[in-house]
């Protein structure tokens, strides 16, 4: 058995600061000599020590980490190869033949991480030079610095190509992540998430939500968040996110959108035995933005601006219960009005104020407290590492917030030297007693806001009751529409309770030292009890409501790996990957509701006044899949991956047939390190070229949809027939893509530019294509329509500044553009419907893009001019195109500075190109609100237009508009979707910290191993024409799903800072 | 190495096992456990009916009673009480009831596997009732291909409206025939249906013939709608339900017998209303004066059934009103009607005696106008539950005279019957496009020419999901917009 296993892992041209034998090395397999080294691992550049180094032989047997102070103490085998590695780090190799202590090893900060070993499909780990893909790794910190509630906020303006697309639902934030442009007709675009091996985008982190709709009449959802949120960001090592298919083929079906690839932290050796780590987090959230509100005028509905008067009075009929603002100007004048004392009209006339503030009255500052220890360790052939955290959340809203509890665990046992089992298992508990509802409507907060007059004093709503009618008649001074936002906060809850478990058992067995097996169960599993009550007197449940859900997700992972590695000559590697998959995924959701209650203020089923309804519903689908992977080097210049696999879907299999659920797809990628080979221009340090070609399938995430069946009702016994055609022949969907990059080095890697381009293509898609209802269904499903993306990404790193303890600075910086085409649709659709708004709706055309809004516009002149009638402008009765609510282009630019023991870092993002309709803009201008809407009252308005002559030309508008009021509301009334939609471009100062790491001198004499003090903001300012809060939004709708386009009521943007403690002791 | 070669082999013939067994349990893994493979016929009725129902009461409050003037709209957008309707207003009614014809053709052809005569029929009443509303909302439709997309006719072909007619009376006929020799229906199937079955008391037998009479009822409503094409010939079939062979044909005799899917507060037999906000029902309209004022006129009870009073009267406002000229709402509907189990109407007694007097003043049949009318009027009221002032039927606005002009006659019968069709889907709406009547004034507001719309347009995606089929279609029917008249009202 003679060679060096070099599996997965390539040993590296030594540039460690200390001299040895480093010359490759011949070992004897049978040598058993121990000999011991110990010393200190730091920062090349900075003197930094490095915790957390791996140190591990070219088997990839770890032989211990760095602790906190960087320092190591192991027992080697006497010539084994030894590499320490870091991620962030090029790696350095070292071999020695005695004992020694004091070792000093410098490891070079990589800042182009190309030497880096990052984390692939399937938890593979490569060397990033050798592969024909796109890969963009973020390390802790990158996700740490500054947090929020939902830790993949921190990916914005990190990755190029990801677009994050928010619910703002309040504290529990659900973010979708798409990669590289929508491309699922069926709405399935969100990329891949992955857990220590496991898939938990379909499980656990899939959000459900309740109700049916944010608009109106719909049940206004709650935003539950899900599990990829509760990852407590300080457990995260590593987070790779693979773009395209070519790095996603080993995930199969699922892959092709994209993945997240999430590494926790393992337990590294500590000097101490044990090394604990405390953490502290504490930070406040306060509202960053507010619309452009006008204070100069009460209110009053159209007409109304003569007078004002709390119900009927001696000035004349009431004007107490609109909510509009048209009425009388705050002038020093006094009328009846709202006498919080009484709860009726005042005695005396009062003087005619308003509150500027009231709008923020309602909200409070957020708080989000996050406390964590980890202890950790490791010997020779164990390590382990568990961390509690505790996290409590107050939201800006009151009563709302969360708390959460998450213990998590990874342990790792050589029980020979051929056999390695690890685990790691994450427990989550996230408790709520009340999550925001959200979208705009009676229950929710921001229905209540904007409907909030200036002369309303918030004060006036606390006591929420009626006196003498607790629990029974909420206390509303003026519209009755308007449910008491204390009581919205107080007293109709949506609670949650969800316990989670994410693990995973692996067992590893090395045959030889080139040969292994890996076989691992992985399971990801939550429960979450949900319920949501109502109390009396409220609009829309007048005798109040209760309704639960207990959801419950699972989906078992068995899967195994073979690895074989070889050499042929000196020059040509090769290592041969094959494995197979077992996967099933179950989801059950169980609703039970009582829709009317008997006595107030009692949740339970046994106060239900009717008949319960229940609504069950489950589903599950499996796959199976076997899969290889071959990848081959060429004198470490020339590399290529070939993959191949087979996946077998249930969710193609019918009551009766098995006969299409069986698909294949391949990919192939190269790249080649030119500087290796060719004389490059001395500012060029490093230049590599890749390309790749993927295929991937798919047999959708959907069960059920190949057999026709009726479908259950609310009425006793009864069904329906399907509104959706089943079809037994469905195959399984197909994406192609290609990739190319460079990535180029310059001035002895002190800049980075790193360019990919990419096109793919997502055909025979498995979509429920509308057809004439007249067919009797709303659609069939069927294998058409493709979509493409193609677009650029440029990420570039600079060290511009670099000094041994003096001032180094790095820039970097990220691009990207995608351009995404409907190709096909089903031969008789022009468009498909993908979600609708309050007005509008964003639909697939062919030719046009995913996420194009149409809706109603102004009439126009053939000039463009806003054609005018009666001196009120006129609506265009056709549907037009608005826009596209993706932002095409998006970009960031991130500094840091370190100085000593300082270090700041800032970050910008911006995007442009999108646009978004918003609600809460139309109501406010229609209520006569916004600044916007105060010239011209009370002494009219010309409109900047046209008017259509009678022999059908069009001349200038001169009519003065009979009422300013009308005037305001025929422009922006909620049907001109045109006049409501506005660009979403912003530019965000993202994130901004300052770090102190205490002297390690001053640390000692402390006691502790490190200790760091650090303040950070979020979100600081914005920069955007956007009209109310945050152009950055998604919509939550019914089942969890968020879409863009249409603003439905949003919550306020916040902006957070922070401070955090970390010590080691 | 021995073993180790022995390990690998094992691994390659587990993974030869797992190969053959991957698609293993994949027929059962998807088939769905949330619906069923199977129905019995009377397993569609309720949903199906309700959902039809409740739908027409929404578009009544949108669109009947706007049009119809029993309300208007407070507000200066583009509203439909000045006969502006927008495009998209034509997909609802569209996609729902072509959707809910998909259950009544199952439920056919369910009740015909299992030689089922009473859920036959009761399909085919339903079936008409649904394919009328459609035809006599767009004119022209899909009829014959109609709800056939799992059979694969994405693109159904549509039939001229007369030829749907023709087929209409034909199912009326084979429902008539089915009913009269009806299997006999169990307790349990009685409590599948919502219109007699469920009622107290009701049998096998009364629930059959309840059906058969309802079915024969509308025969007459949709024949008095044909009744001005002669090639229809409506009337010699007219003749033959009323004078010649009623025995064969029974029809509605009292209050009782009407077809009301009558609502409840109990989910999910509950109004199209039900849960809602009262000012989504009523917050944003008001009565109009020609709806306030009769009722005032006639000092009619029913009001008190469905107005609000202001200043200690009944009140109407203009309806038609200019822009910028928003009347403030005055009585509006009372809150309790988004309850009301009578909004569930699909077609009482007295539009029967409505209809029978109208036959009998254009001499379709032999009986007394005049009985018939003063039946339905008293019928009227007492279907509300209300009791009619005693001297009803002298008042000088309802009074009989047999000396006036038919014309004359015709208004006051249909402006009754106005009344009558309070929330039933479009009826109010088809009978005055057929007949002129009632008499409603016209605001200086109005747009389309002033001009009462004649039907609804195609939903837009029809134009691209059925496109050769839709393009065929408006080459012989005419212009798609709102004023072409669909074949009975040419």
């Amino acid at each position: 058995m003679a060679g060096i296993a070099l599996f997965m892992y390539a040993a590296h041209v030594p540039q460690g600061a200390f001299a040895a034998p480093l010359a490759a090395v011949e070992y004897r397999q049978q040598t058993q000599d121990i000999i011991t080294l110990s010393g200190t691992i730091v920062d090349d550049a900075t003197g930094q020590p490095l915790p957390g180094v791996t140190i591990m032989d070219a088997q990839r047997k770890v032989y211990g980490t760095s602790n906190g102070d960087g320092a190591f103490n192991i027992k080697v085998p006497k010539g084994a190869v030894l590499s320490f590695s870091m991620i962030g780090y090029t790696a350095s190799t070292l071999t020695l033949n005695a004992s020694q202590a004091k070792l000093s090893v410098r490891l070079k900060e990589s800042s182009s991480q190309l030497n880096e070993v990052v984390v692939t499909a399937l938890g593979i780990k490569r060397e990033e030079k050798a592969l024909g893909y796109s890969v963009s790794t973020l390390d802790n910190k990158d996700v740490t610095n500054a947090i929020s509630n939902n830790w993949t906020n921190a990916l914005s303006g990190k990755v190029a190509g990801l677009n994050m697309v928010k619910s703002g639902g309040g504290p529990a934030g659900s973010n979708k992540i798409i990669l590289r442009g929508e491309n699922s007709l069926s709405g399935e675009s969100e990329a891949l998430i992955v857990i220590d091996g496991v898939i938990t985008s379909g499980s656990s982190g899939r959000s459900t939500g309740t109700g049916s709709g944010a608009y109106l009449s719909s049940e206004s959802p709650a935003d539950f968040g899900n599990s990829l949120a509760d990852i407590n960001p300080d457990d995260i090592e590593s987070v790779s996110v693979l773009k395209g298919p070519a790095a996603t083929a080993l995930y199969g079906s699922r892959g092709g959108n994209g993945a997240v690839i999430i590494t926790t932290k393992s337990g590294r050796q500590n000097q101490k035995g044990i090394g604990v780590s405390f953490n502290s987090n504490t930070s406040i959230e306060t509202i960053s933005r507010w619309p452009d509100y006008q204070t100069e005028y009460g209110q009053g509905d159209v007409g109304q601006d003569l007078y004002y008067s709390y119900l009927a009075t001696a000035d004349g009929a009431s004007t107490r219960s609109t909510s509009s603002a048209w009425g009388p100007k705050f002038d020093g004048q006094k009328f009846f009005q709202y006498d919080p004392v009484t709860r009726t009209t005042s005695a005396e006339r009062l003087p005619w104020v308003g509150y500027e503030n009231n709008h923020k009255d309602f909200f409070q500052v957020g708080t989000n407290f996050i406390n964590s220890v980890a202890l950790e360790g490791a010997n020779n052939t164990s390590s382990a590492r568990l961390s509690i955290t505790n996290l409590k959340n107050k939201w800006i809203i009151p009563n709302t917030g969360y708390t959460r509890n998450t213990v998590a665990l990874s342990i790792s046992h050589k029980i020979t030297d051929k056999l390695q089992i690890t685990s790691k298992v994450n427990y989550t508990n996230k408790y709520s007693d009340n999550l925001p509802s959200t979208g705009y409507n009676n229950q929710t907060i921001m229905y209540f806001i904007r409907g909030l007059a200036p002369n309303m004093n918030m004060d006036w709503f606390k006591d929420y009751w009626t006196p003498g009618q607790e629990g029974i008649l909420q206390n509303r001074p003026f519209s009755s529409l308007l449910d008491n936002p204390y009581l919205i906060a107080n007293e109709m809850l949506n609670k949650s309770n969800r316990h989670n478990v994410v693990g995973n058992v692996t067992a590893t067995y090395n045959f030889l030292p080139n040969l292994s097996l890996m076989v691992r169960t992985s399971m990801d599993m939550s429960y979450d009890a949900r319920s949501q009550q109502r109390p009396f007197s409220t609009n829309k449940y007048a005798t109040g409501m209760y309704r639960t859900q207990n959801v419950y997700n699972q989906e078992v992972n068995s899967d195994f790996l073979l690895r074989y590695n070889s050499k042929i000559g000196s020059k040509f590697e090769y290592s041969l990957t094959a494995g197979g998959s077992r996967m099933n995924n179950k989801y059950t959701l169980d609703e039970i509701r009582a829709e009317q209650l008997l006595y107030p203020g009692i949740y339970n089923f046994s106060n239900s006044k009717n008949m319960l309804v229940t609504l069950p519903n489950r589903s599950q689908y499996a796959v199976n899949s076997f899969y290889a992977l071959g990848s081959f080097s060429y004198d470490n210049f020339l590399f290529m991956d070939l993959t191949a696999r087979n996946d077998w879907a249930s969710t193609l299999a019918t009551p009766t047939s098995t006969d299409n659920v069986s698909f294949f797809y391949p990919s192939v990628s190269l790249s080649a390190v030119l500087s290796e080979k060719i004389k490059m221009p001395e500012a060029i340090s490093f230049m590599k070229i890749r390309a790749s070609l993927a295929g991937a399938g798919s047999g959708s995430t959907k069960a059920y949809q190949t057999a026709y069946a009726y479908g259950p009702t609310q009425f006793p016994g009864s069904l329906v027939n399907p509104t959706v055609i089943a079809n037994p022949e469905l195959r399984p969907l197909a994406t192609t893509s290609y990739e190319v990059g460079l990535d180029t080095r310059f001035f002895k890697n002190r800049l980075e530019i790193d360019f990919t381009a990419y096109k793919n293509n997502t055909r025979d898609q498995i979509i429920s294509s509308p057809i004439d209802r007249a067919s009797g269904y709303n659609a069939v499903i069927l294998n058409v329509g493709e979509v493409q993306n193609q677009g650029l990404e440029l990420q570039v790193n600079g060290s511009p500044l670099k000094s041994k303890n003096g001032l180094n600075m790095n820039l970097y910086g990220t691009f990207s553009y995608n351009e995404n085409k409907v190709v096909a649709l089903a031969d008789s659709v022009g468009t498909i419907v993908m979600s609708t708004g309050p007005r509008g709706s964003i639909e697939a055309r062919v030719g046009g893009s995913m996420g194009d809004i149409y809706g109603l516009g102004y009439l126009r002149s053939p000039d463009g001019q806003i054609v005018y009638r009666n001196g009120y402008p006129v609506l265009d009765q056709n549907s037009k195109y608005l826009g596209n609510s993706t932002a095409r282009y998006k970009g960031s630019f991130g500094t840091g500075f370190t100085y000593r023991g300082f270090s700041l870092n800032l970050l910008f993002d911006a995007q442009f190109g999108g646009r978004a309709y918003s609600l809460t803009h139309s109501v406010l201008a229609d209520e006569g609100k916004l600044q916007k809407t105060v010239p011209g009252r009370y002494n009219g308005i010309i409109g900047n237009g046209v008017v259509q002559n009678a022999d059908g030309s069009y001349s200038p508008n001169t009519v003065v508009a009979a009422s300013t009021a009308t005037f305001y509301k025929t422009h922006f009334q909620r049907d001109n979707v045109e006049a409501n939609t506005f660009s979403t471009d912003f530019i965000k100062f993202r994130e901004a910290r300052f770090d102190y790491s205490l002297r390690p001198k001053l640390v000692e004499k402390l006691g502790l191993q490190r200790a760091t003090i650090g303040v950070y903001g979020r979100d600081l300012f914005m920069f955007t024409d956007w009209p109310v809060f945050d152009p950055e939004f998604g919509t939550i709708g019914g089942s969890g799903e968020i879409t863009a386009g249409f603003e439905t009521g949003q919550f306020p943007s916040t902006r957070t800072f922070g401070l955090n403690i970390s010590i080691g002791i | 190495m021995k073993k180790t070669y022995k390990t690998f082999c094992l691994i390659m013939l587990s993974g030869m096992l797992i190969n053959t067994s991957c698609k293993k349990d994949f027929k059962e893994i998807n088939t769905d456990p949330n619906r069923s493979a199977a129905a019995l016929p009377e397993a569609l009725l309720t949903p199906s009916l309700w959902d039809v129902v409740t739908r027409n009461n929404n578009r009544a409050l949108r669109l009947t009673h706007e049009l119809m003037q029993d309300h208007v709209a407070v507000s200066d957008g583009d509203e439909v009480h000045r006969y502006v309707i927008r495009a998209g207003e034509s997909d609802y009614m569209w996609n729902n009831w072509y959707l809910q014809l998909t259950n009544f053709k199952d439920m056919y052809n369910r009740a015909n596997e299992l030689n089922n005569k009473t859920f036959m029929g009761i399909a085919l009443i339903c079936d008409v009732y649904v394919s009328s509303l459609i035809t006599d909302t767009y004119g022209d439709v899909p009829y014959t291909d109609a709800g056939k997309g799992r059979e694969g006719v994405y693109q159904p072909k549509f039939d001229r409206q007369e030829e749907i007619y023709k087929d209409l009376f034909r199912k009326l006929e084979e429902a008539n025939t089915l009913l009269a020799t009806g299997n006999v229906m169990t307790t349990e199937q009685l409590a599948y249906d919502p219109l007699y079955g469920r009622t107290t008391g009701a049998t096998s037998a009364t629930t059959i013939t309840n059906w058969r009479k309802f079915g024969n009822s509308m025969y007459l409503r949709l024949l008095m709608r044909a009744s001005g094409r002669p090639e229809a010939n409506a009337l010699a079939k007219i003749k033959e339900i009323v004078d010649t062979n009623p025995a064969n044909y029974p029809i509605f005799s009292n209050n009782d017998e009407s077809a009301v899917v009558r609502y409840t507060m109990t989910p999910p037999y509950t109004s199209s209303f039900y849960g809602g906000r009262p000012f989504d029902f009523s917050g944003s309209n008001g009565l109009t004066e020609f709806f306030v004022n009769n009722l005032n006129q006639w000092n009619d009870p029913r009001r008190t059934r469905w107005a609000t009073i202001d200043g200690g009267t009944y009140i109407g406002i203009p309806s038609g009103f200019q822009r910028g000229q928003v009347p403030e709402r005055r009585s509006t509907y009372l809150d309790a009607l988004m309850n009301e189990p009578l909004l569930g109407n699909i077609m009482n007694y007295p539009e029967l005696q409505f209809l029978l007097a109208e036959a009998a003043v254009k001499g379709y049949i032999a009986g007394s106008a005049q009985t018939y009318y003063e039946t339905g009027v008293v019928n009227a009221i007492t279907f509300w539950g209300v009791t009619p002032p005693e001297d009803q039927l002298q008042n000088e606005f309802i009074k009989w005279n047999p000396e006036e002009s038919d014309d004359l006659k015709m208004e006051k019968i249909h402006l009754q019957k106005y009344y009558t069709l309070f929330f039933t889907d479009f009826q109010q709406w088809f009978e005055y496009r057929r007949t002129g009547h009632p008499n409603l004034p016209k605001g200086a507001g109005l747009e389309n020419g002033g001009q009462m719309p004649s039907r609804l347009r195609y939903p837009v995606n029809v134009q691209s999901l059925n496109s050769a089929n839709y393009s065929a279609a408006v080459a012989a029917f005419g212009t798609d917009d709102l004023n072409t008249k669909v074949w009975w009202n040419k």
